[in-house]
Order: structure tokens, then C-alpha cells, then sequence
């Protein structure tokens, strides 16, 4: 392969990020002890700078450099801003949940950032390689995140088993990745698409490595079968690190699918669709109904993401540019209601109380009535009831889902969110017609509420009107 | 032929020792294990004209990771017994799961689709071929992008380690090297005059 | 001759033995660390082979960032690893059961 030098100037909000990165850590070095608040600030200020530039340089035409392995596109400067603005939330609610316990470290910000750095390399890989670094970078700074609170075991014996998974998962991913590199010959995405649409028939060492991808896929996923580490990392991570790991990372794995499925493996598209297919159906099944039988609203919400996957995975099967579209309008949508949902959770606890199981929110009409009303929001948003933005993701992937004549899936999906709605509306009446036991303080400052209420009023305000999004996700995918 | 025989050689010591790896009570012996199944993987890379990623699995996998491993295993004090329950409870349903997929892998594998005929044997180098160099040349010109993120994964690598698992204990005894090389003869020195004794 | 085959045919044997290793082991998490480097070595295995008989060399240069990755893999694990030992005093599953599977 002949050398060219790489045009940097695509690259650019990854260089900033990484060198900033770095930056958060020196001053944690040498201020941290004494200006704690430095170091949130800065991580801020380059998320803020970060997301401009994303913004600045977006791609008119998909530009790929660094000698194949980088691609700048539409899709990926769209997902980029999003998972910037959502950690940018998520730090919000960080410092909060920190400072109330005591556990600030500067560690915690830099890991972050190196987080995002990765989501960010995972969704404009070019090549398998890139893909496979950006995974890893970012999922060894969410399995550090995890831990990073040594004092509970609990969140250590979530990381243990979030990292043992998650090297299977991976494990598994690059044992489809060499066969693919095998049958192919390169590890650019584009150039193992194009051997597929000149091969003819297909190569069945070609399905045996997309079985091997598809299966690592979900499992970083969280999609059902290999959904059981969900509820326990969920669970047993500090909340500020379940709000990430449940948000951001799923943008970035809905680019990794699109990335490897749509990019790469488009000769096999009707083998993906099948898999899919099941790994959707049983997701949603498994998602609303044991979500069910749940009393801490951590775990309750980890089922409902793997619900919630499965109905992200619905635009994708539908196979068409209009179904990816839907697909990443959901995923978008659902990060910004996981946000709420757990910053929600964040924002009700205090020093040595979690408000994470449900019985805390019994009631909470009482105490506050603009979180309880904030909290109506964004539970009806997560079950899909029309004027929330919920409903016009769900309503999206499923008119793709019946365009490409999949109508049994899409009543088994309708069936299924019908289910759904039981527990959701389970927390609205918790609320609203119970009566609280005892009236635990609310801490929080005026700066969290506000975060919590544009989130929450976001959210509504895209349910009154989600044709922008909606268009932007369109012309995104192109 | 000589090189089917070396194949098989090692191929079969690569197996036993993984096969002992997951098997064995004690992890100090897993570990060493592990160490045969590197060497036995890096033997077969050098039939695969990989020798610089069968140096490096040798010097970086054995000689650091390796012993990080040993490490903490003599550091945690772990009590072996109760690990092994119910080992033999899971043993018959995952070697006949193991078994079954390694017959599909190897049916689906082993086919000729990978055979000589369609794959075409490998060019030889020559003699003076250096794989070092022709991947040093790669690494820095085509891939160097990846090779700045695996520098961002190794950095927080450190950071994560280092953040779980330093302590502050008070009381600590630890060298500080600035002031050992800051130190001047008069701070450990001193020359005492005395008047030698009369031997009486 | 040597062939693909071969080759393929030993990382897959491998790669099952290392998941069966983790499932076998559920209860000693140091052994579920190695398992997952043999997890490794196997995709490596497949990668070396795949690049030796097409006579590229991107192949082996995948290598050399899984070496490096699974490096840094190994060490988060065992800070986590570390961690959670100070905390319980033991790195056996079973008794990590304040969370239900």
C-alpha cells in the first residue's frame, strides 16, 4: 500500500480531544489538591471546544485519510456532537453526584474524556483496525470508571464482571474480524464491501465471521441472550457511571454497527437481517417483561435499555437508508432519555441515600411538584405516549420496519412496548398517588435543576416538534 | 515435511498447556503454563515468518505481562480450596459444548476453501528479508494514526492502574529520588578530627 | 505441506478452549484473566496465518495492536482485580453474590 500523507484537518476534533485529555490531567497534577473545579471546568470548556469543531468541519463529502483507516462523514460528525452533548450532561450530573460523597477525583474526568476520545475514533473508523483500537479506549476507560469507587465493593465486583464480558465480547469480535481479514485480504471497510459485491456467490467463511461479529456486537450491546451483565453493571456502578455507560457508549455502538453491517458487510445484508431479527424480538421480549419484576429503578431501567435496544435494532433490519435514519434518530432519542431518566436519580440522592430503588420516588408530588412533573416526562417519553419524543422514535422505526413488509415484527414490537408501559406508568404513580414514608432532603444545587429541566423540557419540546432531527438524521446518512 | 513435524510438535504442546491452563487447581501453575502455551505460539509464528511478533510475544507477553500476572497472585494470599467447587458441576455440558463448536470451526476451516489450491502457497522471502524493518516502515508511515491511539490506550492504562490501586498510607517508608540526587557530601559526611590515642 | 488449515484449525481449537475456560471457571477470576489471553493468542494465531498466506502485512500489524491492547487489557484487570481483593478478601465469584445474575 502506497504512503500518502494524511490531510489532518478531518482528524482535528480528535487531536484537540486528545491533547486536552492530557491537558485535564497536568492540571489535575498540579492543581487538583487545591482547585478541584478546575478540572471540571476544563474537561467542560473542551467538550464545549470539541463539538464546535465537529460542528465547523462538517463533511459536505465523506472524506477518508490517514491512509484508509479515518473517515469523516455525515453520520459521524452527527453522532459525535450528540455523545459531546451528552457527556457534557453527564459530567454535569458527575460533579454533583461527586462532590455530595466526597469521591471528586480528577481521574474521573480525564477517563471520561478518554472515553468519549474512543466513541469518537469507533464511529469514524474506516478500517477494523481503528474500530477495534477506538472499542477498546473506550471501553477500558468505562470499565476504570466503574471501579474508580474503591471503597465500595460493589461497583468493584460490577467492573470485574463488566471487564470479563467485555473481553469476551471483544474476543469474540476480532475472531469474526480475522476471518473477515482472511476471506478479504484487507481491513478497510470499504475494500471488504467491494470484494463481496464482485465474489458472486457467497463465502460461508464470510457468514461464519459475521456470526462471530454480530454475537460480539451484542454483547457490547447489551442486546438479549447476551444481555446478563447489563442489569448487574447498571446496579452496581455509582449512578454518575451508570448515566454514562447507558447513554454515549450506545450512540457509539449504533455507529459501530452501522460501521461494520452497513459499510462493510453490505453483500451479506439478509444473513445480518435474520440475526438481527432474532437478537431484536428477544431483546424486547426480555427487556419489558422481566423489567417487570424489578424494585430498584437502576435495574428496572437496565431492562428497559436492553428493551430499548431491541427496538433501536428494528430500523436497521428494516435494511433501507430511511430505516438507518430511524434507527439513529432512536438511538439519539434514547440517549437523551436515559440521561434524564438516571440524572433524575442522580439529583434525588444525597450523602449515604441513592433514591435508586423505587419506593424513593413514592410520593414525590408531594415533595417537589416540578421534578415529579419532570419525571412524568420523561417516563412517558421512555414508553412511547404521543406527545413525547418517545413515541415518534418508536412510531419511526416501526413505519420502516412495515415499509420493508416486516408487519409481524412490527406487532410484536407494538405488543411488547404495550407491555412496557405497565412499569413505566408503575413509576408515575408512585409519584403522584402514593404516600411518601419519610421526607428524605433534596440537596441538589440550582445549576442541577436547570440541567435537569432543559433535559427533561428538550425532550418535550422534540416531541412537539421532531422533524428536525428526524431530517437531520436523513441527510446525516445521505 | 520437516516443518509438518515441527508444526505438529508445537501445535500439540500449545494445546496441552492451554488445555492445562484452564483445567489446573493452583494459578501459579496456570500462569506458568501459560508461559509454554506463549512459547510454544511464538515457535509456531516462526514457522509463519513472523519473527518479530514472536520475539515480541516472548520478550513483551512473557517477560512483562507474564509476571504481572505472577505478581499479583503471590500478592493476594488466595485461598485455593473453595475456588474449585463446582468445577466438575459445569465440566461435562462445556466440554461437550467446547467439543461440538470445535467440530463445526474445524469442518467450516478445514474445508478447501482455505486449502492450497485456492489460497496459493506463501512466497518465500529471501534470506536477507527483514519483517522487522518492513513493519517498522508500516507502522510509522501507513498506520500511524492507529499507532497514536494505541499510545492514548497505553497511557490510560496507566492512569486507570495507578488510580485503582494506589494507596496513601501514612507512615509509608519510600525513597524520594529528587532529594537523593540532590544530596551534597556535607548532608551525609562528616569529618571528625580526633587525636589519635597514646597506647598506654 | 503446511497449509491455511492447519493453522486456522489450531487457533480454533484455542479460541473454544479459552471460552470454555471462562465458563468452566466462574469462580476463580485470575484464571478467567488468562483464559482471556488465550482468547487473544488464538485471534492472533488466525491473524499470522491469514497474513502469511496472502503475503500481506496488515495482518501482522493487527497483531502488534491486539499485543499491545491486550497489554493494557491485562493490567486494568488486575488493578480491578486488586481492588475488589482489598475490599472482599477473595476473588471467588461465588461469593461475589450481593447482585443477583
Amino acid at each position: 500500500m502506497p504512503f500518502v500523507t494524511p490531510e489532518f484537518l478531518p482528524a482535528l476534533p480528535e487531536i484537540l480531544l486528545a491533547v486536552m485529555a492530557c491537558l485535564v490531567l497536568l492540571v489535575d497534577l498540579y492543581f487538583g489538591r487545591r482547585h478541584p473545579s478546575w478540572v471540571f471546568l476544563l474537561a467542560q470548556a473542551s467538550l464545549v471546544l470539541c463539538a464546535l469543531l465537529c460542528i465547523a468541519l462538517y463533511p459536505e463529502e465523506p472524506t477518508t485519510t490517514f491512509n484508509g483507516t479515518f473517515r469523516s462523514d455525515g453520520m459521524s460528525a452527527v453522532l459525535k456532537v450528540f455523545m459531546i452533548l451528552v457527556t457534557y450532561f453527564v459530567l454535569f450530573y458527575s460533579k454533583f453526584y461527586l462532590d455530595v460523597r466526597d469521591l471528586f477525583k480528577g481521574e474521573y474526568f480525564v477517563l471520561s474524556l478518554f472515553a468519549v476520545l474512543g466513541m469518537m475514533i469507533l464511529v469514524s473508523a474506516a478500517s477494523l483496525l481503528t474500530l477495534y483500537l477506538g472499542l477498546e479506549l473506550m471501553a477500558l476507560c468505562l470499565y476504570a470508571l466503574v471501579a474508580l469507587n474503591r471503597e465500595s465493593s460493589m461497583a468493584s465486583e460490577a467492573a470485574m464482571k463488566y471487564f470479563v464480558l467485555g473481553a469476551l465480547a471483544s474476543g469474540t469480535l476480532l475472531y469474526g474480524m480475522s476471518l473477515l481479514y482472511g476471506v478479504t485480504g484487507s481491513l478497510e471497510l470499504d475494500r471488504i464491501r467491494e470484494y463481496q459485491s464482485v465474489g458472486g456467490e457467497i463465502d460461508i467463511i464470510l457468514v461464519l465471521g459475521l456470526v462471530f461479529i454480530v454475537v460480539g456486537v451484542a454483547f457490547k450491546l447489551g442486546a438479549a441472550p447476551f444481555h446478563m451483565w447489563v442489569p448487574d453493571v447498571y446496579e452496581g456502578a455509582p449512578t454518575s457511571v451508570t448515566l454514562f455507560v447507558g447513554t454515549a457508549p450506545k450512540i457509539a455502538a449504533f455507529g459501530m454497527l452501522m460501521r461494520l453491517l452497513v459499510d462493510g458487510l453490505a453483500g451479506v445484508q439478509g444473513d445480518w437481517i435474520e440475526m438481527l431479527t432474532i437478537l431484536s424480538v428477544l431483546s424486547m421480549a426480555v427487556g419489558n417483561i422481566i423489567a417487570i419484576a424489578q424494585t430498584n429503578l437502576k435495574r428496572m431501567l437496565a431492562y428497559s435499555t436492553i428493551a430499548h435496544v431491541g427496538f433501536l435494532l428494528l430500523g436497521i433490519i428494516a435494511g433501507t437508508r430511511a430505516g438507518y435514519a430511524a434507527s439513529m434518530f432512536y438511538v439519539i432519542v434514547y440517549a437523551l432519555m436515559g440521561l434524564g431518566a438516571f440524572g433524575m436519580i442522580i439529583v434525588l440522592g444525597s450523602k449515604g441515600f441513592e433514591s435508586d430503588r423505587l419506593d424513593d420516588f413514592r410520593g414525590l408530588n408531594e415533595r417537589s411538584p416540578w421534578l415529579a412533573f419532570l419525571v412524568l416526562v420523561l417516563m412517558l417519553s421512555m414508553a412511547g405516549v404521543p406527545p413525547f419524543v418517545g413515541f415518534w422514535a418508536k412510531w419511526s422505526v416501526l413505519r420502516e420496519v412495515v415499509a420493508a413488509d416486516q408487519v409481524w415484527l412490527a406487532t410484536v414490537a407494538v405488543v411488547l412496548a404495550v407491555i412496557g408501559l405497565f412499569y413505566y406508568l408503575r413509576v408515575v404513580r408512585l409519584v403522584y398517588f402514593e404516600e411518601g414514608q419519610e421526607a428524605a432532603p433534596l440537596v441538589c444545587g440550582t445549576d442541577v435543576k436547570v440541567m435537569i429541566s432543559t433535559n427533561a423540557l428538550a425532550i418535550l419540546a422534540l416531541g412537539v416538534y421532531p422533524s428536525a432531527l428526524l431530517a437531520l438524521c436523513v441527510t446525516a446518512l445521505g | 515435511m520437516a516443518e509438518l513435524v515441527v508444526f505438529y510438535c508445537f501445535a500439540a504442546i500449545l494445546v496441552f498447556a492451554a488445555f492445562r491452563v484452564i483445567t489446573v487447581r493452583n494459578p501459579v501453575h496456570a500462569a506458568l503454563f501459560l508461559v509454554l502455551a506463549f512459547f510454544s505460539s511464538a515457535c509456531v509464528w516462526i514457522l509463519l515468518e513472523a519473527e518479530f511478533l514472536a520475539i515480541v510475544l516472548v520478550l513483551v507477553y512473557v517477560g512483562a505481562v507474564m509476571v504481572l500476572f505472577l505478581f499479583v497472585v503471590m500478592m493476594l494470599d488466595i485461598n485455593l480450596a473453595p475456588l474449585r467447587e463446582g468445577f466438575t458441576r459445569y465440566l461435562g455440558l462445556g466440554a461437550a459444548v467446547a467439543v461440538l463448536i470445535v467440530a463445526q470451526l474445524l469442518l467450516v476451516l478445514g474445508s478447501d476453501r482455505f486449502g492450497l489450491e485456492r489460497v496459493g502457497a506463501p512466497v518465500r522471502r529471501a534470506a536477507d528479508y527483514s519483517n522487522t524493518e518492513e513493519l517498522g516502515v508500516l507502522l510509522y508511515t501507513v498506520y500511524a494514526y492507529p499507532f497514536e491511539i494505541a499510545a492514548v490506550v497505553l497511557l490510560v492504562a496507566i492512569i486507570a492502574a495507578i488510580s485503582l490501586t494506589m494507596r496513601r498510607r501514612p507512615g509509608i517508608k519510600a525513597q524520594n529520588p529528587a532529594e537523593q540526587v540532590a544530596v551534597r557530601r556535607s548532608d551525609r559526611v562528616r569529618l571528625v578530627k580526633m587525636r589519635s590515642e597514646s597506647r598506654r | 505441506m503446511l497449509s491455511l488449515p492447519h493453522f486456522l484449525g489450531l487457533g480454533a481449537i484455542l479460541f473454544c478452549l479459552s471460552v470454555a475456560g471462562i465458563f468452566l471457571n466462574r469462580k476463580n477470576v485470575i484464571i478467567l484473566l488468562m483464559a482471556i489471553e488465550l482468547l487473544l493468542l488464538s485471534v492472533n494465531m488466525n491473524f499470522i496465518a491469514f497474513s502469511h498466506f496472502h503475503g500481506d502485512l496488515a495482518g501482522q500489524i493487527f497483531v502488534f495492536f491486539i499485543l499491545t491492547v491486550a497489554a493494557a487489557e491485562a493490567a486494568i484487570g488486575l488493578a480491578i482485580l486488586v481492588v475488589l481483593f482489598r475490599s472482599r478478601q477473595t476473588i471467588n465469584v461465588d461469593d461475589l453474590n450481593t447482585m443477583k445474575g
